[in-house]
């Protein structure tokens, strides 16, 4: 066995493109079981900071590394099995719309399997794996829709689908992208509650990156604030003081939070999505 | 559609019907040609288009099987040739059409790994433009004369250039689909193989499947016009029937054909309807 735990490490991590720099030294740990949310303006480097932490986006400086272990020293074996075991919520879903529920969500877990093994699944899943996708389908409650085609459910449900596929990877660490910017408020409480409960229960570690604040306090103990690539924040979340959080959103001194941002992106000049 | 594009557009259509007078001067084209000495074997010939043969037009053996038992047994031979080709194209362009996408690039690989895969596409897309660029009777031919009749040699010659086209359009398909499942399979451990083949192609099948019928109903052409050659196709029969000028015959046979080429696309509207769904 291996002694992976999901810890988190980034030291130093720039990113640019084209010169450009989207992420700028940032370092920061995440310890196996821990939870932080990732804030910031758009354009801030949040999804980049997500994606160099399954190594879809190489650092142009300084390394990820996951249990002590650098992505960039990794065999394509060794990646392989770090990708297998961080779940990823991406902020357009990704799923193959024309594809069942089931086979998206075991289609997570073909990072450890074989081609056929993966054929199989995906095309005559034995009741084994049948029983656990309806085990994970039923903790995000939508168990009915298994056999559903993909493009058939509504934008709440395929955001379900994504975190059941993410799920199924039986990750020790799960990053979420704005997994909410999708659905209505009521529904993007319910979410973030659902992510965050399942983590805990399963001890993974976590970091979700939001645009709501409130959302972000109610439900993290870690707040990391990002602005212009540079991390500008990262502390327990009532350490956090009104005057940083207008800093992270360029408000002008003195003026209160209020709530979702994005209930006054015209106020704030720049776009929150 | 902004001024600049529809001025460009008429530039085009301008060059182009000057280009298409040009070339029928080079080739001397005149319409007088059409109405010369032939003009009684025309009417013979089309006038049979409604009163095709239901028997055969000369004394015949005794013992010959009827002509429409004939007919079926060569479309038969006809769908068979088509189908052998099809099979293998389908199989030669699915996997040549992975190696002809950009799918081993997904991500961006680094040092020998990355020379090795441009190398690969690149060689791969020069085989498939060259195989495809020899129509599949010029194979036929060629075939021929270096193994003389062979039922093999003629299902590879329809399958070169077919298995050469679908790997094009295959890949083509492949490279125009979304990439965000697929990045997201690759971050989750995913292997490129894996991801082609559980992700991308499945996004694809509609359009895939669509554009197989319609090289199918072409490889059926191809495969009766195989019958010239002496192969045991719908064209065999045409070519005896046309010699001995028996044309009802003749339009029995190119009903026939008509007729599976009919039903390939009655069939391929009713699979597309099932899977838009
Ligand atoms: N593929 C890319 N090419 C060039 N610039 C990019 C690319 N992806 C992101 N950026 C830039 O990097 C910065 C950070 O983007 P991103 O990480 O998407 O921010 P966020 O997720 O917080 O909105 C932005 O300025 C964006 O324009
Ligand atoms: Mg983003």
């Amino acid at each position: 066995m291996n002694a992976a735990r999901g810890s988190l490490c980034l030291k130093n991590v720039t990113v640019a493109y084209q010169g450009i720099e989207a992420l700028a030294e940032v370092s920061l740990t995440l310890k196996p079981g821990e939870a932080a949310a990732l804030i910031g303006l758009s354009g801030s480097g949040k999804t980049t900071l997500l994606n160099t932490c399954n190594a879809l986006i190489q650092p142009t400086n300084g390394a990820v590394s996951i249990d002590g272990k650098k992505f960039s020293e990794m065999s394509s074996q060794e990646l392989r099995y770090a990708r297998s075991r961080i779940g990823f919520i991406h902020q357009s879903l990704s799923l193959v719309p024309n594809l069942r529920v089931i086979q998206n969500v075991v289609s997570g877990r073909l990072g450890q399997r074989s081609f056929l093994g993966g054929a199989r699944d995906l095309l005559f899943p034995s009741t084994n794996v049948v029983e656990k996708v309806y085990e994970v389908l039923d903790s995000v409650g939508i168990a009915e829709k298994i056999y559903e085609r993909t493009d058939r459910l509504s934008g709440g449900q395929q955001q379900r689908v994504a975190i059941a596929r993410a799920l199924f990877q039986d990750p020790l660490i799960l990053l979420a992208d704005e997994p909410i910017s999708s659905v209505d408020p009521v529904r993007a409480k319910a979410t973030i509650s659902l992510i965050r409960e399942i983590c805990k229960k399963k001890g993974l570690t976590l970091c979700v990156s939001l645009h709501n604040l409130d959302l972000a306090k109610t439900f993290f103990p870690r707040l990391i604030g990002l602005q212009d690539g540079r991390l500008i924040f990262d502390k327990a979340t009532e350490t956090v003081g009104a005057n940083e959080i207008n800093k992270l959103f360029n408000l002008p001194d003195g003026c209160i939070d209020f709530g979702p941002l994005t209930s006054k992106p015209s106020m704030l000049g720049k776009s929150l999505e | 559609m902004n001024r600049a594009s529809s001025g460009q557009r008429r530039m085009v259509i301008i060059t182009l019907a000057i280009a298409g007078v040009w070339a029928a001067n080079a080739l001397k084209l005149n319409p007088i040609d059409l109405v010369t000495n032939n003009t009684s074997i025309i009417y013979d010939f089309f006038s049979r288009a409604l009163s095709p043969a239901m028997d055969y037009e000369s004394d015949v053996p005794l013992g010959t099987k009827p002509l429409i038992v004939k007919t079926l047994s060569a479309a038969w031979q006809t769908i068979l040739f088509a189908a052998a080709a099809m099979g293998i194209s389908l199989i030669g362009g699915v996997l040549f059409g992975f190696l002809a996408s950009s799918s081993l690039m997904i991500e961006s690989a680094r040092g020998t790994v990355k020379y090795i895969t441009v190398t690969l596409y690149g060689l791969v897309r020069f085989l498939m433009a060259l195989i495809r660029s020899i129509h599949e009777l010029l194979w036929a031919v060629l075939f021929l004369v270096a193994f003389g009749i062979s039922e093999l040699s003629a299902v590879i010659a329809l399958a070169l250039p077919c298995t050469g086209i679908l790997a094009k359009i295959f890949s083509e398909l492949i490279d125009e689909t979304s990439r965000s499942a697929a990045h997201a399979i690759r971050g989750g451990g995913g292997t490129p193989i894996q991801v082609y083949f559980f992700v991308l192609l499945p996004q694809t099948i509609p359009d895939l499947l669509a554009y197989s019928f319609y090289r199918f109903e072409c490889l059926l052409r191809s495969s009766a016009v195989l019958g010239f050659f002496g192969y045991p196709t719908l064209g065999f029969y045409i070519a005896a029937s046309f010699e001995n000028l028996f044309y009802g015959e003749v339009w029995c046979y190119l009903y026939t054909l008509f007729l599976l080429v009919a039903i390939v696309d009655i069939w391929s509207n009713q699979i597309r309807a099932e899977l838009k769904l």
